[in-house]
């Protein structure tokens, strides 16, 4: 082969758009999202799980319809219609895809936060979201292996078009549920964390970090202490200071967040931009176009957070996050290699999903699925580290990942 | 001409496809492609490598042509 170049016109147009993305993710922390989480596909649909299935899965801190999710597809849903890239297709190992998608979930909740999440942390000054990228690039070294023996999960055929709208139509109804849920009011069976709720005593004290009590109904705030009807102290002034305000609670106006959520739909559609996939092209095919994406994502989170004097370096003290820097490794190294076995992150998914690719839509339903597992099963995270199941169902995952990139080797024409 | 087929694959394989198509220089080289990823994945690649390229959009698919 003659000489090719390694970096070519492209690398600017994906890394334009990563320094956008970026700078939007910080920009919407800035108007209320929870820190270094401006943008973050899995903790989005988290939340969005919590929405529909937090009564019984325990997230009644995690419980929100995120409008970036519905504008993201919306957003690349338009841009691929008026390119002409909307193709309804698929049948490419959809229930691998499901659970491809699912252990994505489950093992970017163990690390907190997915593989777009990573390089966002990184730009707050979030030192321990190394740990996560050190993971994502073992897991891609992995990913590479497996490609290079012959991994594949087989070509994806034309579908009838209706089976490419699987995911507008999602987006749609989640956009219904969000401004019924705005300005109507919520469904009964629906969890909704209050705007700006702190879990005082989880489940019994709730306030809001304006001072307003939320729970119990008849409790009132005196000097900082939260005071029930009958005179007893329900919580202490310390201990209503010193609580955290929940991740749900925490979110920029709906459409702001939407808006944004769109801006990134269409910047992501047209420049394929993916947070795992440059480092898997740098190593697999020398070409490092990619790769531009997510520096750009860290230069742009990064200048924008220390605008905002968002920008915190260093290891303790981090925005939904832990340091427990063996269990991020492992996390992601598992997201990582099921990113790579799925065809690219999980933004990528929604995004082709929202240009008609079913296999798409399913990797993103098994990530809904997965998230709601994680939080019933108690395998996710907190700050204070990792669950007490968590590396025995990253031990379960590893197998299963391991069974899917060694077996699934169909013959391609 | 070599011909490669990458309709319905997933990333980075039509890449991985052209790549392996274009080891032994051929003068010209026709991709079929189905999504406008791998389109814009492999004309990018294809004008890295020196080739001219041009892509004939049908209903289907895209045909990238690359010469040199």
């Amino acid at each position: 082969m003659a000489e090719r170049r390694v970096i070519g016109p492209t690398a600017w147009l994906v890394g334009g758009a990563g320094l956008f993305i970026g700078a939007i993710a910080a920009w919407l922390t800035s108007q209320g999202n929870p820190g270094n989480m401006g943008l973050c596909i899995a903790c989005f649909w988290r939340d969005i799980a919590g929405y529909f299935m937090g009564s019984q899965t325990g997230q009644a801190g995690l419980a929100y319809i995120r409008p970036e999710i519905i504008g993201i597809m919306l957003g690349a849903l338009a841009a691929a219609l008026i390119t002409k890239e909307f193709r309804p297709r698929g049948g490419s190992a959809p229930l691998l895809r499901f659970v491809l998608g699912f252990i994505f979930m489950v093992a970017a909740l163990v690390f907190l936060g997915c593989t777009v999440r990573v390089w966002v942390r990184l730009g707050g000054g979030d030192l321990t979201a190394i740990w996560g990228a050190v993971g994502i690039v073992i897991g891609v070294v992995i990913g590479v292996f497996v490609l290079r023996k012959g991994f594949n999960l087989g070509r994806a055929k034309q579908l009838a078009a209706p089976l490419g709208w699987i995911l507008p139509a999602i987006a749609v109804v989640l956009l219904v549920f969000a401004l019924v849920t705005e300005y109507g009011a919520k469904p009964e069976w629906a969890t909704l964390t209050p705007a700006k709720g702190k879990a005082v005593v989880p489940g019994e004290v709730v306030v809001t970090t304006d001072g307003d009590v939320i729970k119990p109904a008849d409790a009132t705030l005196v000097d900082g202490a939260v005071v029930a009807a009958d005179g007893t102290v329900l919580a202490d002034a310390e201990k209503v200071a010193s609580a955290g305000a929940m991740p749900g609670g925490l979110r920029a106006a709906l459409w702001i967040s939407l808006l944004a959520g769109a801006a990134i739909g269409v910047a992501a559609q047209r420049s394929r931009f993916c947070s795992v996939g440059g480092i898997r092209d740098s190593i697999l095919v020398r070409r490092f176009d990619l790769l531009f994406g997510v520096v750009g994502l860290v230069i742009g989170a990064t200048i924008v957070n220390m605008l905002f004097g968002q920008y915190n370096l260093g290891f303790e003290g981090q925005p939904a996050a832990h340091n427990d820097a063996l269990g991020s490794i492992a996390a992601m190294t598992l997201a990582g290699l099921a990113a790579v076995l799925m065809g690219g992150c999980p933004l990528r998914q929604m995004i082709m999903g929202s240009e008609g690719d079913a296999d798409g839509a399913i990797a993103v339903v098994g990530m809904f699925a997965g998230a709601g597992f994680s939080h019933w099963a108690g395998l996710a995270s907190s700050g204070a580290g990792l669950g007490d199941n968590a590396w025995l169902a990253m031990a379960v995952m590893a197998v299963i990942l391991g069974a899917i990139a060694f077996i699934k080797r169909p013959r391609v024409a | 001409m070599k011909e490669v087929d990458v309709r319905g694959l997933s990333c980075p394989m039509p890449l991985m496809h052209t790549k392996k198509a274009i080891e032994d220089d051929p003068a010209e080289i026709l991709v079929h492609a189905d999504s406008g990823t791998s389109k814009a994945n492999v004309v990018a690649f294809l004008q890295d490598a020196g080739y001219t390229v041009s892509v004939d959009q049908t209903g289907e698919e895209y045909k990238i042509k690359g010469a040199r």
